[in-house]
């Protein structure tokens, strides 16, 4: 299989060696990359002008730290892509919804459920949760009251 | 929390037994799907089951137009003040069928570290008659609005087939 | 035509739902509305949210299945599929052939039950009561024969790791046979009845046009996506399971309103039934489910994507497992999600009537938004 054709744009943005080819058979995606997340409102940028959706933004808590993964797909070819942004418990990512506004959804779900801020996004309050839950249910030291 | 319940404000006695018969025949479901189970209810109402042969199938969309709330579904915590509204809402006298596993004590989504359901509808508004299952299959809801006309009128409707 | 903004004139809120016959479940909508028309609008969520993503790591493997079947409870064998497909990616469980054949034939039949109860709700929705009747009569069939083999009317759990747990018999294969040339003999009454009415087209046609840049930045999938005109379908593009082996179209609209994505899932419905057809047809003998499949499944360490299309677009199952016997973490892609966040943009500028016909045709399941 030939490379992506999104390996150039990204390159530029993240460096080479931030790019990884995976085995699509075993793990759903055709290349990983690292990023930190001030990269990220580049990184939708680039996607989007490559006519990739937004499939899907979570993240994950490795207990020390946090990470936001970011996964990207394409309506006209076969190319998935996913992108891991580590992230200091208790920082702020920068939003990525003015590029992708389907975003603004998913990073406000990320905000009750993890805890992450994410600066620029315009309405930042709890999607699911009740308005006034405090606590955020997907961290792994988060234990249920009541 | 003061303690609520679907009885009626007056009684009176005699006449209320006619009245009664004619409130168990006449139900009138509020359309209230919560997840689930509402697509049993639904089917219930269309047409194989067919709830109208029972008198039950003019689902309301209005609170104020109904006088049974077939809670179908789970409860989450963020939809529990609507639901007691909505009960609220109901012109006495008025029954409740809590409808599915989640409805009667949480189903499968009560489990330890559980933080967003409320584990039965019970906990929120008085309940006349449970139905099992996950969900129960229409005939199973047919069965518990048979019993709530029981619990109605005091007498089954089908005595000769029990 | 918008009212012009005059000193006196104010905009007033109005709810729709959370509980509201139209709603489709537990979805509220505020409006913020200028006379008539929708000035802005902004859906409530989170009213049916069970914490499936908390559960998920909480329970082993296996104890998560049955979950699968209540995310989006209208299509729950796709969702099922996509599950299984992710631990068998991460475990590198080869899946037998018919166990591929059985699992596309009941998740197609699903499918259609799926769009058929769309089908009557939303006509509901619409003020048409006789095409509900119809349509729940054709789906109580297929409810009869996935009943036969899964045991259950709704919140499927019929997949295993590895394959399926109950073989097709020869009785669920006369039954799907007459169940196909039964639907197929009923799309002449549908368009008789709905899609040629006037009424029906003179509320749909032109209304809530959604353009494929739309679609695209807020990731809208599956049939809403198809309607405006882009051919994408996992299935095709992104081929899983034995897909790759049945000749089927993709039905596309041309304008991306609202009967554009009713034609897309009506002819779905039809396509559906040719992959059955073609599946029942070239049905290979052999096991039912992969050999040694572990009792206590601890899947190596490593994250995963799968995708399937359902009912209602791509939905996604991202699983990071750390080598123990319950996930660290699943994330679910849910297509409603990603469906009900265009819907203040398509709601702009749109009257109440409008907004009802809007909403109902991007096909919700509000707890598969909620999870």
């Amino acid at each position: 299989m030939t490379s992506p054709i999104i390996i150039p744009s990204l390159e530029a943005i993240l460096g080479a060696d931030k790019l990884t080819e995976l085995d699509y058979a075993a793990t759903g995606c055709h290349v990983r990359a690292e990023a930190v997340p001030e990269q990220m409102p580049a990184v939708a940028a680039a996607m989007l002008e490559q006519k990739f959706y937004l499939a899907s933004l979570t993240a994950l808590d490795l207990v020390e730290s946090l990470e936001l993964v970011y996964h990207f797909a394409s309506f006209y070819q076969l190319c998935r892509l996913v992108v891991h942004a580590p992230l200091a418990k208790g920082a702020a990512a920068p939003t990525i919804s003015h590029v992708y506004p389907g975003a603004d959804w998913f990073e406000r779900e990320v905000f009750e459920m993890f805890g992450i801020t994410f600066a620029g996004h315009p309405n930042l309050k709890n999607l699911i949760l009740p308005e006034d839950a405090d606590f955020h249910p997907l961290l792994k030291d988060f234990v249920a009251s009541s | 929390m003061e303690k609520k319940t679907g009885e009626p404000l007056i009684h009176l006695a005699v006449l209320e037994e006619v009245l009664n018969l004619c409130r168990a025949n006449s139900l009138w479901p509020m359309t209230f799907g919560l997840a689930c189970c509402a697509i049993e209810m639904m089917a219930a109402g269309a047409a194989r089951f067919d709830l109208d042969r029972f008198g039950a199938g003019v689902f309301r969309p209005s609170a104020r137009q109904s006088d049974l709330m077939i809670v179908a579904g789970t409860i989450s915590k963020k939809m529990a003040p609507a639901v007691e509204r909505l009960y609220d809402q109901m012109p006495a006298p008025k029954w409740v069928i809590a409808m599915g596993n989640c409805a009667i004590s949480g189903g499968p989504f009560m489990y330890e570290g559980q933080y967003a359901i409320v584990p039965g509808a019970d906990l929120i508004i008085p309940v006349d008659v449970y139905v099992p299952g996950c969900p129960p299959r229409p005939e199973g809801l047919i069965e518990g609005i048979l019993q709530l006309e029981e619990k109605i009128t005091n007498r089954p409707r089908l005595r000769k087939f029990r | 035509m918008m009212l012009e903004k005059g000193i006196e004139e104010k905009t007033f809120y109005l709810n729709l739902g959370p509980q509201h016959p139209a709603t489709h479940g537990v979805l509220r909508v505020v409006l913020e509305m200028d006379g008539e028309f929708i000035a802005n609008s902004e859906p409530i969520i989170g009213y049916g949210h069970r914490a499936h993503e908390k559960m998920a790591e909480l329970r082993t493997y296996q104890q998560y299945l049955p979950n699968m079947g209540r995310v989006d409870y209208l299509h729950a064998l796709a969702y099922n599929q996509c599950y299984c497909m992710a631990v068998e990616k991460l475990t590198g469980i080869q899946v037998p052939e018919r166990a591929e054949f059985i699992r596309v034939i009941t998740s197609e039949l699903n499918r259609i039950s799926s769009h058929l109860l769309w089908f009557g709700a939303y006509l509901l929705d619409l003020g048409a009561f006789t095409p509900f009747l119809y349509c729940f009569d054709d789906r109580e069939h297929i409810l009869d024969l996935l009943d036969r083999i899964t045991g259950s009317r709704l919140t499927y759990c019929f997949y295993r790791f590895g394959g399926v747990p109950v073989d097709v018999d020869e009785e669920f294969i006369a039954g799907t046979r007459a169940f196909i040339s039964r639907l197929r003999s009923r799309w002449n009454d549908y368009d008789t009845l709905v899609t040629k009415n006037v009424i029906f087209i003179n509320r749909t046609r032109d209304v809530g046009i959604m353009t494929p840049e739309q679609a695209l930045k807020y990731g809208v999938t599956g049939p809403n996506l198809r309607g405006s005109g882009i051919p994408y379908d996992i299935r095709k593009s992104e081929p899983f399971s034995v897909y790759p082996l049945f000749d089927f179209e993709i039905p596309l609209g041309e304008r991306g309103d609202v009967l554009d994505r009713y034609v897309v899932r009506l002819q779905e419905m039809e396509q559906s039934l040719r992959i059955i057809e073609q599946a029942l047809d070239k049905l290979p003998e052999g096991p039912i489910m992969a050999e040694k499949v572990p009792k206590r499944l601890k899947p190596p360490e490593g994250e995963v994507y799968t995708a399937v299309e359902t009912a209602r677009g791509e939905f996604g199952i991202y699983l990071v497992s750390k080598g123990d016997v319950k996930p660290y973490r699943l994330k679910l892609r849910v297509p409603c999600f990603s469906n009900l966040s265009v819907m203040p943009e398509l709601f702009q500028d749109v009257m109440v009537a409008d907004a009802v016909a809007i909403l109902g045709s991007l096909d919700l399941v509000i707890p598969d938004i909620d999870r």
